[in-house]
């Protein structure tokens, strides 16, 4: 007897969900409606106007103009110099911050001191942190390296906290147990136990840094971006297309090294 | 020389191995998982600790080896009083084994049985990877000496249980421990299995005249194996005496007796 009676109420009561996911996603749907109107998103005439602009740029990027490829090329290598060195210098400032970060092992004014540094770190962006680094240390690649070391110490070291702290208490406990100072366990214990993890987020920045390297140029800080910069001043279109086209090549390239490199290396244990 | 802490060479009747006087533990306030424990374990001795899940076994034995701070009563483990963090010195005098047995997943059997000699060399080699000769001799020695001469290369999440726990074994003697605190690091294993390992402990124990504190489930290894039984029950013991006089039946009786709460809750 209770039993049809349950489910009746479990019917209701999932109706009942029902209807409050869908009220949920209707009301979402209505705030961005709202927002995107709020853009101009649907005044018909700007949208009509601005894909024809759309059409008349796409139009003058081809043919891209391949006579420019061995100057964009030479700056190709030195984005992707920069954002290897960048990533490289990062990590070591990261690793150990994450150490510093990590709960189970520092006392917790150190842990929050770290987390405030790292977090106003992340606040800049690193186009932001390229015009800081050109004021610091002039035009060139050496500011968009350590603009790209800085940002990557932003996110690394917050994430290899995070895994550190992820590590099992009881083998943390056992080997301080065992006598083990502070760096043993960093050495024995923190890295074998997530050098899978940390090294996966470390490609996975290289890969993000060697797409926001091409953008650096644009503020006189090295690579590729420098030309993207003039060609889209000087309304050089073909020759920008050719930019574009080479670093797409290197940013796919990019992907399937580090795929590559995930299935050989770290995913066989 | 009669400073707080004793010469552990004055002999096995002077200092007992563990003094445990009245100790009270929470883990948060007010909730109490050990409620006044005491017991004194001489020096060369086995003892075995049981009773039901949530009875305090775990968090009396980490207090015992100096991983959790109390709030009431007197601890003193092989001439150490227990207060705060203890001394690197004490971490070379007694062994801790914890249940899920803290070995390195990704480290090799050799290299973690190397760890148990860290203590002993705070210097810059063993940060980078670097142990003294005769460390690793030893390590290896321990290794074959429980059966593992073959596996010291293999990396712990290869080895199976039993050898897992012999690597933890071998972790805890390359200390060189006069107490080994282990608890329940047996658990996972089959009877007959689980009696092989204790057995092997017992005889290295009793061979160099080490003393052992453990929590074990199985009664029927533990006529076997401890010199001296304690039933710990609701965070109190209930039960203290030799372990020949103790059976399945007064066990039971023991730890069903409708006093106090049912243990449930504490750890």
């Amino acid at each position: 007897m209770g039993a049809p009676e349950s489910a009746a109420g479990k019917g209701r009561d999932l109706d009942l969900r029902r209807w409050r996911d869908l009220s949920g996603v209707l009301a979402l749907l209505l705030v961005m409606g709202w927002i995107l109107g709020r853009m101009g998103f649907f005044d018909p005439g700007r949208l009509a106007g601005g894909l024809a602009n759309f059409g008349r740029f796409a139009a003058e990027l081809f043919p891209p103009d391949l006579s420019v490829l061995p100057a964009v090329l030479g700056a190709l290598a030195e984005t992707v110099e920069m954002a290897f060195a960048g990533t490289f210098l990062g990590f070591i400032l990261s690793f150990p911050l994450g150490v510093l970060g990590t709960r189970t092992l520092f006392p917790r004014p150190v842990v929050l001191g770290v987390r405030l540094l790292v977090a106003m770190i992340r606040t800049v962006p690193s186009l932001l942190w390229a015009v800081i680094m050109v004021i610091v240390v002039g035009l060139g690649p050496l500011a968009g390296t350590l603009a790209l070391a800085v940002y990557t110490v932003g996110y690394l070291a917050k994430l290899y906290a995070e895994i550190l702290e992820g590590v099992d208490p009881e083998v943390l406990e056992a080997v301080r147990g065992l006598g083990a100072h502070r760096r043993h366990i960093v050495r024995y214990v923190l890295w074998p136990e997530s050098a899978n993890t940390i090294l996966s987020q470390l490609l996975f920045m290289l890969e993000y840094n060697i797409r926001s390297s091409t953008v650096l140029g644009l503020v006189g800080a090295g690579g590729v971006g420098f030309y993207m910069q003039v060609y889209i001043s000087t309304l050089a279109y073909g020759r920008l297309a050719t930019v574009l086209l080479a670093v797409l090549a290197i940013v796919l390239l990019m992907d399937g090294l580090s795929a590559w490199a995930r299935r050989r290396y770290l995913l066989q244990s | 020389m009669t400073a707080t802490r004793p010469n552990p060479a004055e002999g096995p009747a002077s200092t007992p191995a563990v003094d445990v006087r009245d100790l009270w533990l929470a883990y948060r306030p007010g909730q109490w998982v050990l409620k006044g424990v005491s017991l004194r374990v001489p020096k060369g001795q086995v003892w075995v600790v049981m009773g039901p899940s949530g009875a305090g076994k775990t968090t009396l034995l980490k207090a015992l080896a100096g991983l959790l701070p109390f709030q009431r009563g007197a601890v003193e483990v092989m001439g150490f009083q227990l207060r705060g963090e203890p001394p690197r010195t004490f971490r070379r005098v007694v062994g801790y084994i914890p249940q899920q047995l803290g070995l390195v997943r990704g480290l090799t059997a050799l290299e973690n049985v190397l760890l148990g000699a860290l203590g002993r060399h705070g210097g810059l080699g063993p940060t980078v990877g670097l142990f003294p000769r005769q460390e690793v001799a030893r390590a290896r020695d321990y290794l074959a000496m429980l059966g593992l001469g073959d596996k010291a290369g293999t990396r712990v999440f290869n080895l199976s249980g039993g050898e897992r726990q012999r690597v933890a074994i071998a972790r805890t003697l390359m200390q060189d421990p006069q107490l080994i605190l282990a608890d329940e690091f047996v658990s996972d294993l089959d009877l007959p299995r689980a009696a092989r390992v204790l057995e092997t402990v017992r005889a290295l124990v009793q061979e160099r005249g080490l003393t052992l504190v453990m929590n074990l489930h199985e009664i029927q290894l533990v006529q076997e194996l401890a010199d001296h039984v304690v039933v710990l029950k609701d965070g109190r013991p209930v039960y203290q005496g030799p372990a020949d006089s103790l059976g399945w039946a007064d066990f039971r009786v023991l730890v069903e007796a409708p006093d106090g709460g049912t243990g449930v809750g504490g750890r």
